[in-house]
């Protein structure tokens, strides 16, 4: 067959016999892969030519473990103020003695009971809102009458701070570890479900006319089109529900706890010992930081499909 | 004006009446708010024909491949529309989920125990045998367009509707792509409904050409030409010609002036 080229291929067989021998030779280096050292710029070039160099506009290469440089910073910048005699030790102890107060607490063994009562109810809050979440959003997204049910309410859920709705949990459940979970667990799942809702309703309509062409059953659209579709708004949510989950610990570790880095620190306080409530504050720091790092890892793995900008 | 169940088409007593042909059109009108888009079609495609649809810009090719698609369900409009029950639809984007591998977007809602064996072989026709485990964002537009054309044959169509599917190549691949369209058409025969706003494209692949204009069809074209085309051929040119009258794009046409429909 012999199709005659002429009249629709216009500049296109220019790629095909290649452009380099076409161009002065001083100016333009090949285009296939030189090196970027290579293609530094050449000013003695035949005028009007440039070198083929773009400005980078994407982040660049990720710095590895470059997350934790701002926080290492900080502590070294709280070491250095301590050492200089700039911090009264009354109010800000030095990093060293926090180390020790650690030490001391690990050795009495109340540092792993309080992380340990606290990453329980965390965990558990987390679990129980997650859930809830993912399935609220399931039955709005999925179905109009799920979305009239669901969604108003939802909403107005989500203008009310839990902590207004605290007196309220208090009179209902009392001030025991069901109140602190529950309070854990409805912070949750407002960000869970905010997320993954938005997801699961704005679904490209080119995926779901495919889905029709290749006439998927209901079963196989759900979990071939719509749940793929929407697991990256449910990542997002799921960040925002660990923060959410924190935050709640936080808050309901000062209501009458008897156990658990918020009572830990509470108790610290009335002894003036700055040194456990900065060991404290550390390991919330520590805890929201590693979780996140984790969520991201299980989000980089699980939507490696995804071709982003920080690739 | 109430809207088209295209569902009648869906087995049932309906699709026994299909015998001879692919495709049975008749009476089909489709708007869009005051206008009307498609005034009372009739179409018949016969069995393993390979059909292709031109016309201008915005002439309702799209809107006639959809209704017979059965995707246009929120279009108002009146007809009957009968087709196979193995029909499959190639679109201008490749439109592969990024979420699954090749492969697994080629065996999309095929059913059967041997769905993945089919799938290799049908990439193995468009010789993406190697890629099946790939991203489709790791593919370039023309093998992502061949993994769509595998996809859409691999269920043994009866129909094959296509709506420009290569508009977004760039020539030398549009030109491989019609080889291969063509050669898969030959191996497996299905009715072929290609729409395209290609005078070339259509003369080289399509058996029959017809011409939207309007809201209907004004030209319906047979080309009798050999399955190895040369755009050279006399008799290639005089279709050429009488297409590009037929849609008002000739410099001396004087039947037909060339601006768009409002
Ligand atoms: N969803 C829609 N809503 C309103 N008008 C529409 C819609 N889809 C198509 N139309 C109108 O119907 C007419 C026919 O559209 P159609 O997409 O069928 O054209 P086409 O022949 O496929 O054109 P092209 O070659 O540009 O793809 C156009 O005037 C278009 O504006
Ligand atoms: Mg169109």
């Amino acid at each position: 067959m012999n199709l005659d080229l002429t009249s629709r291929t216009g500049g296109g067989t220019a790629t095909v016999t290649g452009g380099p021998e076409k161009a002065p030779p001083s100016s333009a280096p090949p285009a296939s892969t030189p090196p970027a050292d290579a293609r530094t710029p050449d000013t003695s070039a035949a005028a009007g030519l440039v070198p083929a160099i773009q400005r980078r506009l994407g982040r660049g290469k990720s710095i590895p473990f470059g997350r934790l440089l701002g926080p290492l910073l900080l502590v070294l910048a709280w070491w250095g103020a301590s050492a200089a005699g700039w911090l009264d030790p009354r109010k800000l102890s030095s990093p060293a003695s926090v180390v020790t107060s650690a030490q001391e607490l690990w050795v009495s063994g109340r540092l792993q009971e309080s992380v340990q009562a606290s990453l329980s109810r965390a965990l558990l809050g987390l679990l129980i809102g997650v859930a809830a979440g993912v399935v609220l959003a399931l039955a709005s997204g999925l179905s109009r009458v799920g979305d009239a049910v669901v969604d108003g309410t939802l909403q107005v859920k989500r203008s009310i701070p839990n902590l207004a709705l605290l007196p309220l949990l208090i009179l209902w459940l009392g001030i025991g570890e069901t109140m602190k979970v529950v309070v854990i667990a409805l912070g949750v799942t407002v960000g869970i479900y905010i997320n993954t809702h938005a997801a699961l309703v704005s679904i490209d309509a080119r995926y779901v006319e495919l889905a029709e062409a290749q006439r998927l059953s209901r079963w196989v659209f759900l979990r071939k089109v719509v749940l793929p579709a929407a697991l990256p708004g449910f990542f997002t949510g799921l960040r925002l529900a660990v923060t959410a989950a924190w935050l709640g610990l936080i808050v309901v570790e000062q209501i009458n706890a008897t156990s658990g880095i918020g009572y830990m620190m509470f108790q610290a306080q009335q002894y003036a010992q700055s040194g456990i409530i900065l060991v404290g504050l550390v390991l919330y720091g520590t805890f929201g930081f590693a979780s996140d790092a984790l969520v991201r890892l299980v989000e980089g793995r699980v939507l490696s499909w995804r071709r982003t900008i920080t690739a | 004006m109430a809207t088209y169940d295209h569902r009648l088409s869906d087995g049932g007593p309906v699709a026994e009446a299909v015998e001879s042909a692919a495709v049975r059109v008749n009476g089909l009108t489709r708007s869009f708010g005051d206008r009307q888009v498609l005034r009372n079609v009739d179409l018949t495609l016969a069995r393993g024909e390979f059909t292709a649809l031109l016309g201008r810009s915005g002439s309702g090719k799209s809107t006639l491949l959809r209704a017979v698609a059965g995707l246009d369900h929120t279009t108002v409009g009146t007809g009957e529309i009968l087709v196979p029950r193995r029909v499959s639809l190639v679109f201008q984007d490749s439109r592969l989920l990024p979420w699954l591998r090749i492969l697994d977007n080629v065996v999309l809602g095929l059913p059967g125990d041997d769905a993945r064996e089919r799938g290799r072989a049908a990439l193995d026709e468009v010789s993406l045998g190697g890629r099946a485990s790939a991203w489709p964002h790791e593919l370039s537009g023309g093998e992502q367009q061949r993994a769509a054309l595998a996809r859409s044959l691999v269920s043994e169509p009866e129909l094959l509707l296509a709506d420009e599917p290569f508009g977004s190549l760039d020539a030398l691949t549009r030109i491989r792509m019609h080889r291969l369209l063509r050669r898969l058409y030959e191996r497996h025969r299905p009715a072929v409904l290609l729409v395209t706003h290609d005078v070339d494209e259509a003369v080289t692949l399509a058996d029959r050409v017809l011409v939207l204009d309007d809201g209907d069809f004004v030209l319906d074209l047979r080309i009798d030409l050999p399955a190895d085309r040369d755009p050279g051929d006399p008799l290639f040119q005089r279709h050429r010609t009488t297409l590009l009258g037929a849609l008002g794009a000739l410099p001396d046409d004087r039947t037909k002036d060339t601006e768009e429909p409002s």
